[in-house]
């Protein structure tokens, strides 16, 4: 539910209930101010009547009263206390009976006493009274429907820099580097939740600054120590006095180093394509690029005796070279190491996408993880980061990457 | 070859002096930039190693000093930062060469003899091993006066021999010299040996000694005698 329709509905239920109160007491207060009114009409009346009396000693007659119903009764009661009370008149012009108002008091003549009844119509205050309950009743209408309308159109725009502030954060991403950008607005508490949020977005976007910086930092400071592993090896190797036992537990440090060393290169590669730090963009002929890494990685397809397939269309794109080779050289490197002996590679590029088909394991492997980063097959020896680094590159140019398991050949798509 | 260190990582620093003594050159060695331009400023050499990150400023400092006395040394720099900027800035300022930590010896060695056989070489000398003759800009070799034809591989590969003539090369520093050390090889060097098996039979063929020997599968050494 809207916070709007929330509102709607506390409002209507409130200005329902407190108008049909007020109503209420409305109604018993008009009610009390007619009925004193007409009691007082009605003392007065009875008043002129009992001074008639004792001017002329003797009982008023019909005309003398207006269209009032006075009524003379012989009664022995010598004390009756004047009251008060609701009756039915009839009237006698419409000849039709009414709500009425009496008043009977006693009346006291030489021949004796007489109960006198004054009824009088009271028509007419029920008439007002009618009147303004209509009133009462077409103001509440016409309250509510402005404050629907009002709420509807007012609120939303107050509600406004609410809905921008919300578009914002809902557009948020940690590794952009533009910041938030939230208009002043006129309104304290959406000026205040901008400034949380700014503050927030702030402190978040510097905590992953400082997060990659880190990465950096840490792989860049393992470079020396790297270096230091390496000189040293390479030194040791020298030695001819060094027993030929020792050579393979050398050559597993090397493997190590270097494998070390490929992971801090692949770390600080990510930091830079996520900075967005490469930018020696140009033209780069797609066809061609693969063919010659057909070419540099013919070794390795030649040691593992595999057949490769290629079917290039000329494709021109607007990249940088650098990435271009870091991507072919990982997906080459990838369907490589992963294929069988006498297994085969397919490379097909046509305009709109580009497909590496290799052979492998008969097993589809995990489409949701396969490009993060460190998921590897476990018999893998690479650093785990390749597919993670081609997934980078290909958001760079906003390329998509798919993997697939079909026909026992594991696929790698990637549209342009 | 007259060569000047400057690194302030001790072990790396000492491992080039020994590795680049051996082999009749004079390899001397400082730590910081001040020690770097107190000896510049004395010494004339043949090829300046240059770290960019010093404890007091940034190797940059060493190559603006050159070309501002003018000084004919070949500087290659050797940093832990692999950015393309750090690069293009160094080759900029009149660096020869680029090389990225961790690196080998052996690399390290061949690019700083490339660099000295093009600054002393002329264009049509070769470089001569005993029988084996090598015309730079042709890309030819010749053993005994015969012709030998060589892939681009077991050309390259020669060269780097020659280079570290007489010292144990790992299999994976002959691996990311010939293809580059962005190219992951998966530890599988065995095609390296068949390159080194061509290589070998081609110059044996031409009456050439053998001087390639294999070192108990670690890598491989080109004898200098």
């Amino acid at each position: 539910m809207k916070l709007s329709s929330h509102y709607n509905k506390t409002i209507i239920i409130i200005s329902i209930s407190v108008l049909l109160a007020g109503a209420v007491i409305y109604y018993f207060a008009i009610s009390y101010i007619a009925r004193a009114q007409l009691d007082r009409d009605l003392t007065e009346e009875i008043d002129e009547v009992a001074d008639y009396v004792k001017l002329n000693h003797r009982l008023p007659r019909q005309i003398d009263f207006d269209e009032d119903v006075t009524i003379f009764a012989k009664t022995d009661q010598a004390v009756l206390p004047r009251t008060f009370f609701d009756t039915i008149y009839n009237n006698p012009k419409e000849k039709k009976n009414e709500a009425g108002r009496a008043v009977s008091g006693l009346i006291s003549l030489k021949e004796g006493n007489y109960k006198v009844t004054i009824t009088i119509s009271r028509e007419n205050t029920e008439y007002l009274i009618q009147i303004i309950a209509s009133i009462t009743f077409v103001l509440m209408v016409c309250l509510l429907l402005i404050l629907l309308l009002t709420n509807r159109y007012i609120l939303k725009g107050l509600w406004r820099p609410f809905y921008d502030t919300l578009y914002a954060i809902k557009a948020f991403n940690v590794s952009d580097n533009e910041n938030f950008d939230l208009r002043q607005n006129k309104v304290n508490e959406f000026n205040e939740l901008n400034k949380a949020v700014s503050v927030m977005s702030t402190r978040v976007k510097n905590d992953f600054q400082n997060l990659k910086h880190f990465t950096e930092n840490a792989s860049h400071e393992m470079l020396t120590p790297l270096a230091v592993i390496t000189s040293k090896l390479d030194t040791l190797i020298q030695d001819e006095t060094i027993k030929p036992q020792l050579y393979d537990q050398i050559s597993d440090i090397y493997a190590a180093t270097s494998k070390l060393s490929r992971i801090n290169q692949s770390l600080l590669l990510l930091v830079k394509i996520e900075n967005n730090l490469i930018d020696d963009i140009e033209w780069v002929d797609l066809a061609l690029q693969i063919s010659e890494k057909v070419r540099l990685f013919q070794d390795l397809i030649s040691t593992k005796g595999i057949q490769v397939t290629e079917e290039l269309e000329s494709k021109k794109i607007w990249v940088s070279k650098h990435l271009i080779d870091i991507l072919l050289n990982n997906l080459f490197s990838n369907t490589i190491r992963h294929n069988v002996d006498h297994g085969q590679l397919i490379i097909n590029l046509t305009a709109d996408k580009l497909t590496f088909q290799n052979s492998g394991p008969d097993k589809s492997l995990n489409e949701e993880t396969i490009f993060e980063r460190f998921q590897k097959g476990h018999k893998s020896e690479g650093t785990g980061l390749g597919l993670a680094i081609v997934k980078n590159i290909c958001s760079v140019y906003k390329w998509q990457i798919y993997y697939q398991y079909t026909n026992s050949l594991h696929t790698f798509q990637i549209q342009f | 070859m007259k060569l000047l260190v400057i690194e302030d990582e001790q072990g790396i620093r000492e491992n080039i002096v020994n590795y680049f003594n051996e082999d009749g050159n004079i390899c001397e060695s400082c730590d910081c930039l001040s020690a770097a331009i107190d000896k510049l400023a004395v010494f004339d050499y043949d090829c300046v190693l240059l770290d960019i990150g010093l404890p007091d400023g940034e190797g940059f400092a060493v190559l603006e000093y050159l070309q501002k006395q003018i000084k004919n040394e070949a500087v290659l720099i050797i940093s832990a930062r692999n950015s393309l900027n750090d690069k293009l800035k160094g080759l900029n300022v009149g660096a020869d060469d680029y090389l990225t930590k961790p690196f080998h010896l052996a690399e390290l060695k061949a690019r700083v003899v490339a660099i000295y056989r093009r600054r002393t070489f002329n264009s049509n000398n070769n470089l001569v091993f005993n029988e084996i003759s090598i015309n730079l800009p042709g890309r030819t070799v010749q053993v005994n006066q015969i012709q030998i034809t060589l892939t681009r591989k077991e050309y390259d590969m020669l060269l780097y021999f020659i280079a570290n003539k007489g010292k144990v090369i790992s299999k994976n520093a002959i691996a990311e010299h010939l293809w580059g050390d962005e190219m992951d090889m998966h530890n599988n060097f065995d095609f390296i040996y068949t390159h080194i098996k061509n290589l070998r039979k081609k110059l044996l063929d031409a009456n050439s000694n053998d001087y390639l020997k294999s070192i108990y599968g670690i890598g491989y050494k080109f004898m200098a005698e």
